[in-house]
């Protein structure tokens, strides 16, 4: 299979700097959780909710200078084509939780919040690439829609390097194939909150593929940004009434 | 939410008049409101999600496999999970238990079949977003709706393998393939069974109780409804899942023939409104929110 044809197009007709359908919705479950929101990047879906800040269930559980964080992934049987039970404490599902929680720890003002715990459940319906970054982005959005304090948007998407070209938002055919990296991009800066490489990278292409990732986290924040004045909008309008 | 001793008492004093005043000022047998989307997932057969005004929230989805029909027990796998609950406690394995038998043995396995060696197994996987009240209608008919919409892939070999070794293909063309209720025999309906929960205050049956409700009542009963009539297993349960329920007690005989007159009375309505959500629901238009 040819992941990258030399005229420059990828499997499923995109070129290498181009991002797939990214469509996301805030506020999805306004009467079970504080803030909520579900984003598709591809064929990737993630369902987030978040409750809080508030009062920890345990006082151990509970910090008197900042909120903490807690996030729990539950990822679907049927996510993948093949259906697979996957356990709660997968290894990989273990360190994805502590990745994001570290994230989410320093983009959050969890200086205003002390005492309290931030509980993030997501769900993850259908998975075709970019599962770190899509449960990066649905948590912004849900936080957002709780009204937690955040310094910036993080948005965050994957790249990848095929021979020397670098390819921006991969789906499992390209992720299985070659070394990928997530970065979580701090709003319109080139800063970033997150970086996952899971395997090797040349460091002298790593520049090109951080590039091309950090201009695609900066479209996406865009894409989420609109939706939050859309969302914003909407009830401002409700308000007025 | 756990109410007070006050609140119980004013409460179960309301649901026990004739006819039972309701909190949110339902009938006995009505519902509550629910919204519902279905084929959403494209990597399943078949999916659905219903949402409860409250908020409880549950996704069901379908998936095929092709198995070697001597090598499995049973043609149908349910598995549930609730956003909360340990995959091992015992809510959770009493829904799973409940749903799996009801769906085994009230299934038209024959539309699973594809030759005489080989044929579907169907996987129906539950996820359970949230919940107040007791899930088990939800999941129901979540995958009443699921199954409703569960596409297959038009068999395209022989029928017949018993003599030659030949494993089943199957036409590229997804418009090809067939719902399950277009695999069924003409004249019986493809309707999955699905569950009711039924309330008893006194003598008032209340369908769906609420979390409040769940509380006080005095005993509850799951039915089920297959083919247009009630059908085994009938069993009493005690609702309230979060809190002791003081109330809770033995029922009187009567009741239960009393339940079946009223989901006959019922069901057949609950049922053709499903259908309505899947006849009226539009595939094109935007997300799954």
């Amino acid at each position: 299979m040819e992941l990258y044809s030399p005229e420059g197009l990828r499997i499923d007709g995109r070129r290498w700097n181009e991002l797939r359908k990214f469509e996301c919705r805030i506020n999805t479950h306004p009467n079970s959780s504080d803030g909520s929101s579900f984003i598709e990047q591809g064929n990737t879906k993630v369902i987030c909710m978040v409750q809080g800040p508030m009062e920890p269930v345990l006082r151990s559980q509970s910090n008197p200078n900042q909120a903490n964080i807690e996030i729990s992934i539950t990822i679907a049987n049927f996510s993948t084509t093949e259906r697979k039970k996957r356990l709660k404490n997968e290894k990989r599902l273990v360190e994805l939780k502590a990745t994001l929680e570290r994230t989410f720890e320093q983009s959050v003002m969890c200086k205003l919040y002390p005492r309290t715990v931030i509980q993030v459940n997501i769900h993850v319906l259908a998975q075709d690439g970019g599962l770190l970054a899509g449960i990066t982005n649905a948590i912004t959005l849900g936080l957002i829609d709780a009204g937690i304090a955040m310094y910036d948007y993080v948005s965050s998407i994957s790249a990848g390097l095929y021979d020397t070209t670098p390819l921006l938002d991969l789906n499992t055919l390209e992720e299985n194939d070659m070394s990928t990296l997530t970065i979580g991009v701090i709003g319109k800066s080139e800063k970033l909150a997150l970086l996952l490489l899971e395997d090797k990278m040349p460091l002298d292409r790593l520049e090109s593929v951080l590039a091309i990732g950090i201009a695609g986290g900066h479209r996406i924040r865009d894409l989420m940004d609109e939706e939050v004045r859309r969302h914003g909008n909407l009830r401002l309008s409700k308000v007025n009434v | 939410m756990i109410l007070s001793p006050a609140e119980r008492s004013y409460l179960y004093d309301s649901l026990i008049q004739k006819p039972p005043i309701r909190p949110d000022s339902r009938s006995g047998h009505q519902f509550r409101p629910l919204e519902a989307k279905t084929a959403f997932l494209p990597s399943s057969n078949g999916s659905a999600r219903i949402r409860l005004m409250d908020g409880s929230e549950c996704i069901v989805s379908v998936k095929a496999k092709v198995v070697l029909k001597s090598q499995e027990s049973s043609l149908i796998e349910c598995d549930i999970d609730v956003s909360g609950n340990r995959d091992d406690s015992n809510f959770v394995s009493i829904l799973k238990f409940n749903l799996t038998n009801l769906l085994c043995q009230n299934f038209p396995m024959d539309v699973l079949q594809l030759t005489s060696k080989y044929s579907y197994k169907l996987f129906i996987d539950c996820l359970v977003i949230s919940h107040t009240s007791y899930p088990l209608t939800l999941l129901s008919l979540a995958t009443y709706l699921a199954l409703k919409t569960t596409r297959l892939p038009l068999l395209v070999s022989d029928v017949d393998d018993s003599e030659v070794e030949e494993q089943p293909t199957f036409s590229d063309d997804w418009d090809k393939s067939k719902y399950l209720k277009e695999m069924v025999s003409s004249n019986s309906k493809f309707q999955p069974p699905i569950f009711i929960t039924l309330g008893v205050v006194g003598d008032n049956l209340l369908f769906d109780p609420s979390t409040e409700e769940e509380q006080v009542l005095e005993n509850g009963l799951i039915l089920s409804w297959y083919n247009n009539k009630v059908i085994t297993p009938i069993s009493n349960i005690n609702l309230a899942s979060n809190s002791n329920n003081s109330n809770f007690k033995g029922m009187d005989p009567i009741l239960i023939s009393k339940s079946l007159a009223l989901l006959k009375k019922y069901c057949g309505e609950i049922v053709d409104a499903l259908d309505g959500i899947i006849e009226h629901d539009d595939a094109t238009e935007g997300g799954i929110f």
